[in-house]
């Protein structure tokens, strides 16, 4: 089933023309990246996904993204991005705020909710982030004292305290080292049994890894589209397989 | 090789240098002020009124609590205003309207305390026909203003622009952002400009001189003429007598010891929260 439908989306910065015409569908409880060169729009691509992109100044979005029936463009901003999560390239844990507080700040200023509730919905993401067992006893300390893996884990875990069905992850692991970087690719495995999960990354085997689906970009161009094993052995498109074999890129 | 050594060592001795010449002022004025005010300074100083001249003892308590008075009714008036100036600056300030206001709040810090006073004395005393600590408060908010505006705006702007994305992400709008993550976030930061700029102002005698004009009565009342502690440490070591000189004298050393413990207590509570 396709949870979500892009068509025809087109994005600029100014004059700059950084995304063209792309048209994707995205299957529930998948794991689908995003791969291309450094500037081919994969990241402005993903930024559209929950309008985040149109916050640039100069920058603007045409198109459709249609989720559950309705285009997110023709919808409130505020609450579409509470249906789509996403997790930034460097861990922004918010300053001056407890661990907990950093899970639940989505939550709380959403609805009120009993304390009992609220930390139910912390343990659960937490756990879900697999973070629990290592913070369980310091939930007050400060989210800015964890390890880099540790507080891109803290924000996977704050982005799904609103239960959205999509979550999207704008290369969560380039700022992380090797083994922060599995934990995280292990957990995204458990996390598509809820949630579908749309990554950007530069690492080609990471894609290879964890997506069941890769789309291949190039200069805001959508070259191929199609399951990671298809793409990753068998691709169908001449700069796909030269981009695969590292002839460019 | 050794070159490189000798030239660290070098630039290693001219930095402590100037680290050490920087301290040696601030030394020297301390222990001065402290030499000379600690042997004046008894508990009468601190809970008795001036005496008439000729009499010995007395002290200074009116004019402890109205330096208390004046800077909390100044910080009072320009704290919240300037956490929000700051905060539209950093923010939401574009277009000639918000350089036109950086510029002006520019210049205010540059403004001297003397012409501050005289604004002060046009814009409050004129109009209500009298000296009072309004206009007092007034003419010290207008010196705390400026400074908690640009560290308020200085601090939000070093916040990146990922965690702003962040917020927005989570499908908080923008005043929810702006109040939750920047704001509460940074309110360490914030208050240090804050402790700075009362600081500041508690040692403020010209902007004083004829707005709160003095007192050597405790007064309360927002509309009677105030003392303050800088003003009637001006009156008392101008004046010919030596009795108030050295009450001059301790009266300074409580003036360094409630911005020094100002400084030091926040900086304490902060540690705590963080």
């Amino acid at each position: 089933m396709n949870i979500l439908q892009v068509k025809n989306l087109n994005a600029w910065f100014g004059d700059h023309h950084v995304i063209k015409n792309i048209s994707l569908d995205y299957m529930t409880n998948t794991i689908s990246a995003i791969i291309g060169p450094s500037g081919c729009g994969k990241s402005t691509f993903i930024r559209c996904l929950n309008r985040i992109h149109e916050e640039v100044p100069s920058a603007k979005a045409t198109g459709e993204v249609i989720m559950q029936g309705k285009n997110i463009y023709d919808a409130d901003v505020v609450s579409i991005r509470k249906n789509i999560g996403m997790v930034f390239q460097k861990p922004t844990p918010f300053p001056a705020m407890s661990i907990l507080d950093n899970v639940l700040i989505g939550v709380r200023l959403q609805e009120k909710l009993k304390k009992a509730r609220l930390m139910d919905i912390a343990e659960n993401c937490l756990q879900k982030a697999a973070l629990w067992d290592e913070v369980k006893d310091k939930l007050n300390k400060p989210g800015t004292s964890l390890s880099g893996g540790q507080q891109q884990r803290l924000c996977i875990a704050r982005s799904l305290a609103l239960n959205p069905p999509i979550l999207l992850m704008d290369e969560p692991t380039s700022a992380l080292d090797p083994i922060a970087t599995a934990k995280i690719e292990e957990l995204m495995d458990n996390l598509k049994k809820e949630f579908t999960v749309i990554i950007v990354t530069h690492n080609m085997q990471q894609a290879a890894r964890i997506a069941d689906f890769t789309s291949f970009f190039v200069l805001g161009d959508l070259i191929e589209h199609g399951p990671s094993t298809e793409i990753f052995t068998n691709p169908k498109n001449k700069k796909t397989e030269d981009y695969i074999m590292g002839k460019f890129g | 090789m050794i070159l490189r050594k000798l030239k660290n060592y070098l630039f290693l001795c001219l930095m402590t240098l100037s680290g050490v010449a920087v301290l040696i002022p601030l030394i020297l004025i301390i222990t001065y002020v402290i030499k000379m005010g600690a042997s004046s300074l008894n508990w009468q100083f601190l809970t008795h009124l001036p005496k008439p001249v000729g009499e010995s003892g007395g002290g200074m308590f009116h004019a402890i609590l109205g330096t208390l008075y004046l800077v909390s009714l100044g910080g009072f008036m320009a704290i919240p205003l300037g956490v929000v100036l700051g905060t539209y600056l950093s923010e939401l300030g574009k277009g000639w309207m918000a350089t036109f206001l950086r510029h002006a709040i520019d210049l205010f810090t540059g403004i001297p305390s003397i012409v501050i006073g005289i604004f002060a004395y046009v814009l409050v005393v004129v109009p209500l026909k009298q000296f009072s600590a309004l206009s007092g408060g007034v003419a010290l908010g207008i010196i705390i203003l400026p400074v908690v505006t640009r560290t308020t705006e200085e601090i939000l702007k070093l916040v990146s622009n990922t965690t702003r994305e962040a917020g927005l992400a989570l499908g908080l709008n923008r005043t929810q952002v702006i109040w939750h993550i920047l704001i509460k976030g940074n309110r360490a930061g914030i208050f240090t400009g804050v402790v700075l700029a009362i600081s500041r102002a508690a040692g403020e005698t010209a902007p004083l001189l004829f707005t709160a004009f003095g007192n050597s009565y405790f007064s309360y009342g927002l509309m009677q003429p105030m003392a303050s502690l800088p003003a009637q440490i001006y009156t008392y070591a101008t004046s010919p007598f030596e009795e108030w000189q050295r009450q001059a004298w301790a009266g300074s050393f409580v003036l360094i010891l409630l911005v020094l413990g100002l400084n030091l207590s926040t900086r304490f509570f902060m540690r705590q929260k963080s």
